[in-house]
């Protein structure tokens, strides 16, 4: 074990203090220091994307990305997102179109389609930039229909 | 506790049969009346509140990692722990010295014959069999430095041969286990074919086939928490489908009463049947946890899953298929060399595919022999489909190649033998019941959906016209045994309580892994009741709260647990009634009698708890479908593409078409990664070759195909509910259409599964250079 560094996250706008060491990955703190633990980890390689959250706005897979190297930078996961007591729109989409069922990797893809689509919703007229962003994670339940109709549904394709 | 409703089945030889005659009549829904409910599970999961096994925040909870062999086959010489117990935060370093006089084995789903004689114990003794096999557990204060202690300690092993593959197994002088043979089981169903019936048939085809290891790869892994309570009892939380069998083996193994311990799934994210044995991580764990006195947790971590997890498929098949002139089937022959790994803890699976063999076709002579074979590799066990996608491939893919010799068109020639819906109940020369069934009504929707007479056009077209990439149109039929035909598992547990509130409680043995159970269960009680369903609410998966019960596999949870359900339910009304005295009526959650009118929770005030309770049986089910793919190949770069897929299932009574097309979806999607992608592959010296997700391959949304799903509704005659299982159907008919029709387009039947752009190239090649 080595030697724990004290760092600042920010996440959903709260602060948290914490002392982790080096070597520790983002979603590991964030599920364990900061008890944030909508974050899943699905294969801790980066491939599945369970884990994605958004660093400085951009979609990143947090199993990738040490704890220190988030410090001081504004981090948000799925528990950031509902605001006023209101789901985002994407995540009643997806409910609404049965996007999940174990709901295991629901957390990466909300992430992934929020940082994305949230900055540019174009994405969703596109079906070849939409295939290619929703690409980039894996879900083994629902055969990915769902997904797409909730994308749809939530930034108007 | 008696069993409720079998006075109307037959039980033969343990099995539980349909009804001869008389079956219960149930009337079919309107489609359009399909309920199409929100799911009642989102809100905790869209919002990151769900919790699985790893969210739970314990105080005090040590996390444990397993030490694997990375060598297929040898000695154990030598276990060295001293220096992982010498790392920093390490608790305990535990070999199987150190778990007690009695090294706990890992219980086998069913006893068959030969299992006991080769013992898998939770970890390993003085022998190892497949790379991956749990040698030493390393318990610390986090999962970083349990993993730090793994990684200290030192293992000595002297390596034997390995044995990769069923068929060289069985032939090896090399023993897994001394003095015993490498075959475990040597199963026959059916009699024989007699030599004249090859010999006077016009046509005999023969096709052999490889089913790939495949690994279920729910997006968690397996999970596990054991928490030794206070009072001495345990409580476990686990990601799992039949929370009840681990207790009972947890039992079983600490010589427990298995009142002591409490199991209770967390959100469970995914299983697909791998998440329904009592494994050896369990075992270790849940001794860890009682010798130290504090939690101890084990998230298998996805290189583990891939390398150790329990796996499905694997088998090697050889199919003879004879036809009269006519292309009527004659005889059938199906022999099967099953891998279960290392031990023969899922041996059970591969019967279902001898069982199944005649598959929806009336061929009078039908035959299996299925040998279950050790080998040097990762264990077998249930995972979706479970030994059906395996008989249904073996079949399908000959049945198509029987229409090719016969010149016949494919949909044609499985008309003509389908099993016509008036032989149902229909026993096939496999001895084995089918309830009902209307194939052909499903053959000729598909066949519709898919426009298959355009795409045969299509295909004349390209075929004359050359230049353009092949395509091919593939067919697939099949009878998916839902439910289960063993007496103790032809059941489920079931209870409703209404508070004098008015609240509904229901509880049933099953237990969901994102099937919606939360959802349609508690429509289905509270249709039944006629009261408002916000009324009810579904309780499953905590042994303390339901105290017995199956759980949920094998297609089983709507058909046998939503029917134990409903008839809970229907029972509750006529306890009310009862209660509420003599010509009482009831409607809409209101019992009157004696022109004073009662909510069913104002009779719950009244009296005693107003309480139904019981076991309810159901026999096995047989859902079917008729699946089509058109495909072209890409002949440069051997790359499919899945033009057209058409899925069109018959799951009787759908409580929920949407719910329902959630699970074909998943499956549908499965399947296709069984088609074209995934494989674990092992090298010769019996090393996986797949260590992370982009060795082993999923489908992502990239490789949708356009999808369209039918459906047809024929009832399960059994339950007065109607409904059969669909869980499975999806992965089951997918990989035959998509194999059938890429054969379709290359004309080269020796293709093996999966279909990668290597294995289609070399398809490509053996055509032109005309080798058959």
């Amino acid at each position: 074990m080595s030697a724990g560094v004290p760092i600042r996250l920010t996440v959903n706008g709260t602060a948290y203090d914490v002392t982790v060491e080096p070597r520790r990955n983002l979603a590991d703190v964030l599920r364990g220091a900061c008890g944030l633990t909508g974050t899943k980890l699905g294969c801790e390689h980066g491939v599945c994307g369970s884990c994605t959250v958004l660093v400085d706005g951009e979609g990143v897979r947090s199993c990738l990305m040490l704890a220190v190297q988030a410090a001081g930078r504004d981090i948000r996961t799925v528990e950031g997102l509902a605001a006023d007591g209101r789901l985002h729109p994407f995540q009643e989409a997806m409910s609404a179109e049965h996007g999940l069922q174990c709901g295991f990797c629901t957390a990466g893809f909300v992430m992934l389609v929020v940082g994305a689509l949230d900055a540019d919703p174009s994405v969703a007229r596109d079906p070849e930039r939409l295939d290619a962003l929703l690409s980039s994670n894996l879900c083994r339940c629902t055969g990915y229909e769902g997904i797409r109709r909730a994308v749809l549904r939530a930034y108007g394709g | 506790m008696g069993v409720r409703g079998m006075e109307k089945l037959r039980e033969v030889g343990g099995f539980v049969l349909p009804a001869d005659s008389a079956p219960v009549s149930v009337r079919v829904p309107d489609a359009a009346a399909s309920w199409r409910l929100g799911r009642r599970e989102d809100a905790r999961l869209i919002t990151g509140a769900g919790r699985y096994v790893g969210d739970l925040d314990v105080p005090g909870c040590l996390d444990a990692a397993f030490v694997r062999s990375r060598v297929p086959h040898g000695r154990l010489v030598a276990v060295d722990t001293s220096a992982a117990t010498a790392t920093d935060g390490v608790v305990a370093a535990w070999t199987a010295a150190d778990l007690g006089d009695e090294v706990p084995l890992v219980p086998v789903y069913l006893a068959t014959p030969g299992s006991a004689h080769r013992p898998c114990p939770a970890l390993a003794v003085d022998r190892v069999r497949y790379v991956g096999e749990p040698i030493a557990v390393v318990v610390g204060a986090d999962r970083y430095v349990a993993e730090d202690g793994a990684d200290a300690v030192r293992v000595d092993i002297d390596p034997l041969p390995a044995l990769v593959d069923p068929g060289e197994a069985a032939a090896s002088a090399v023993q897994l286990f001394d003095g015993l043979d490498n075959v475990v089981t040597d199963m026959e169903f059916g009699d024989p074919v007699p030599d004249e019936v090859w010999q006077r048939a016009a046509v005999v085809v023969e096709g052999v086939y490889r089913q790939p290891r495949l690994v279920p790869t729910p997006m968690e892994p397996r999970a596990l928490l054991a928490v030794p309570e206070e009072d001495g009892r345990l409580t476990v939380w686990v990601s799992h489908q039949a929370p009840h069998r681990l207790r009972d083996d947890l039992a079983a193994d600490l010589k427990w009463d298995p009142e002591r311990i409490r199991v209770r799934v967390a959100d469970s994210g995914g299983g697909f049947g791998s998440k329904s044995g009592t494994y050896a991580e369990y075992l270790v764990v849940v001794r860890l946890a009682l010798r130290l006195g504090r939690p101890v947790r084990w998230l298998e971590d996805r290189a583990e899953s891939l390398l150790a997890s329990p796996q499905g498929r694997g088998q090697n098949q050889r199919v003879r298929l004879a036809a009269d002139a006519d292309g009527r089937m004659l005889a059938l022959d199906l022999e099967v060399d099953a891998d279960v790994g290392g031990y023969p803890v899922g041996a059970f699976v591969p019967g279902e595919t001898g069982r199944a063999a005649a598959g929806v076709y009336r061929t009078p002579d039908v035959h299996a022999r299925v040998r279950t074979v050790v080998t040097t590799t990762a264990l077998t066990t249930p995972y979706r489909g479970a030994g059906r996608p395996e008989q249904v491939y073996a079949v399908e893919r000959t049945v198509d190649l029987l229409a090719r010799r016969l010149g016949m068109d494919p949909a044609e020639l499985r008309r003509r033998n389908l099993v016509p819906p008036e032989a149902f109940p229909y026993e096939s020369p496999t001895g084995r019941w089918f309830d009902s069934g209307r194939y052909e009504q499903a053959l000729d929707l598909a066949l519709e959906l898919a426009d298959y007479a355009h795409w045969r056009e299509e295909q004349r077209r390209r075929r004359e016209a050359g230049g353009a990439w092949p395509l091919g149109v593939g067919l697939c039929m099949f009878a998916e045994r839902s439910g289960l035909e063993q007496k103790e598992v032809a059941q489920e547990w079931a209870a409703i309580d209404v508070a004098p509130g008015g609240g509904v409680v229901a509880r049933v043995g099953t237990c969901a892994t994102g099937q919606s159970h939360e959802t349609v269960f508690a429509e289905l009680v509270a249709r039944t009741l006629g009261v408002p369903a916000r009324q009810v609410t579904l309780v499953e998966g905590d042994t303390a709260e339901v105290p017995q019960g199956v759980g949920t596999y094998g297609s089983r949870s709507t058909q046998v647990g939503g029917s134990a359900l409903h008839r809970a339910a229907l029972e509750l009304i006529e306890e009310a009634k009862r209660r509420a005295g003599p010509g009482a009526s009831y409607a809409n959650g209101v019992v009157t009698a004696g022109g004073r009118s009662r909510t069913l929770g104002e009779l719950a005030a009244a009296g005693e708890p107003l309480r139904v309770e019981g076991v309810y049986a159901a026999p096995a089910a047989y859902a079917f479908g008729a699946y089509v793919a058109v495909v072209e190949v890409d002949t440069e770069l051997g790359v499919v593409h899945v033009l057209r897929l058409v899925a069109v299932d018959d799951c009787g009574v759908r409580l929920d078409d949407e719910i329902v097309e959630d699970q074909v979806r998943g499956a549908v999607v499965q399947g296709l990664g069984q088609a074209l992608y995934e494989v674990m592959p092992y090298d010769d010296e019996g090393r996986p070759q797949a260590a992370d997700l982009l060795g082993y391959l999923l489908p992502t949304i990239g490789e949708l195909p356009p999808l369209t799903l039918g459906s047809t509704v024929t009832p399960n005659p059994n339950t007065a509910l109607g409904a059969k299982g669909t869980g499975e159907a999806g992965c089951i008919g997918t990989p035959p259409a998509v194999v059938n029709a890429v054969v379709d387009a290359l004309g080269e039947p020796g293709i093996q599964l999966p279909l990668t752009p290597e294995e289609c190239r070399r398809a490509v090649a053996g055509r032109e250079a005309g080798v058959r």
